[in-house]
């Protein structure tokens, strides 16, 4: 039963990244990212990580990616604004050629490993109270820094949106 | 039996076509995706290891990748409106102001 969950998450995973990255309008490309990040969501809970789980499908699917929608329908981009990729296909072999080295060496590596069982298991690895003891316990400093990190992205996100005194276009003319 | 190489297949997966992604495309929203992916690859792959030590720091650094691409997309999607506002384009070819080649 969880192999078959496994092979369909990881399908749907794979053909989402793939059709993000080939169709030329954003708005399917985002729709097949956020297939792509449900999937991922559902592998966590096959791994045993539930709040993991939970934290995928609110911050990514739920915050992220409406952020990214909300912006693409904002914009109200035209079909003509899109850029011109004419040879889009020929770097994606390129590409291709260039990671298949990586993924050769970490899989051969990964495959080396004594194997264990990887199934859903009844303890409470992966939920919130064992995460929450070893962020607290062990991982302060870096908890305390990402709440500054999250501070000054709020701060910069408000200080580049604020409107300009003077504005220039695009020739450096003032308006 | 699901074995650590299939979760290491998947995650390459992932990773890789985030690569591809960002060498071949030219809109910049596909570009901040394919950034988004690669990171969700890298989480996958520390989940899996988490799951195989049985250790819970993986999940940790997970959550910790989680916040920073969350605090990543306020800045960068800020900062797409105001190049689109000032260029009307999403392609990334035309924003060159910083480099140091004489095309505008």
């Amino acid at each position: 039963m969880a192999d078959l969950v496994f092979i369909a998450l990881a399908f749907l995973a794979i053909s989402g990244a793939i059709a993000m990255i080939v169709n030329r309008n954003p708005m399917y490309s985002a729709l097949g990212i956020l297939i792509t990040m449900l999937s991922v969501a559902g592998m966590f809970a096959l791994l045993n990580a539930t709040f993991l789980f939970l934290v995928q499908i609110i911050v990514y699917a739920g915050a992220i990616m409406t952020l990214i929608l909300f912006i693409l329908m904002f914009l109200n981009i035209k079909e003509e604004d899109l850029p011109k990729e004419p040879n889009k296909y020929k770097f994606m072999v390129l590409g291709a050629f260039i990671m298949i080295p990586l993924n050769f060496l970490v899989l051969k590596a990964v495959s080396k490993l004594p194997a264990k069982d990887l199934t859903i298991s009844d303890t409470n690895f992966g939920d919130i109270k064992p995460i929450g003891l070893e962020l607290y316990n062990n991982w302060f400093i870096a908890f305390e820094l990402i709440s500054i990190l999250l501070l000054i992205a709020l701060i910069g996100s408000v200080v580049l949106a604020k409107k300009r005194k003077s504005k220039l276009n695009n020739k450096g003319e003032q308006l | 039996m699901i074995s650590l190489t299939s979760y290491a297949f998947v995650s390459m997966m992932l990773f890789s076509i985030g690569v591809i992604g960002v060498v071949s495309r030219r809109n910049i929203f596909v570009i901040y995706m394919s950034i988004e992916l690669m990171l969700n690859g890298v989480n996958l792959f520390l989940v899996t290891f988490a799951r195989y030590h049985f250790n819970m720091d993986p999940q940790v650094i997970t959550i910790m990748v989680i916040s920073i691409a969350a605090a990543e997309a306020a800045i960068f999607l800020s900062v797409i409106i105001l190049l689109y506002r000032s260029r009307k384009s999403l392609d990334t070819d035309i924003f060159t102001t910083l480099t140091q080649g004489e095309k505008s």
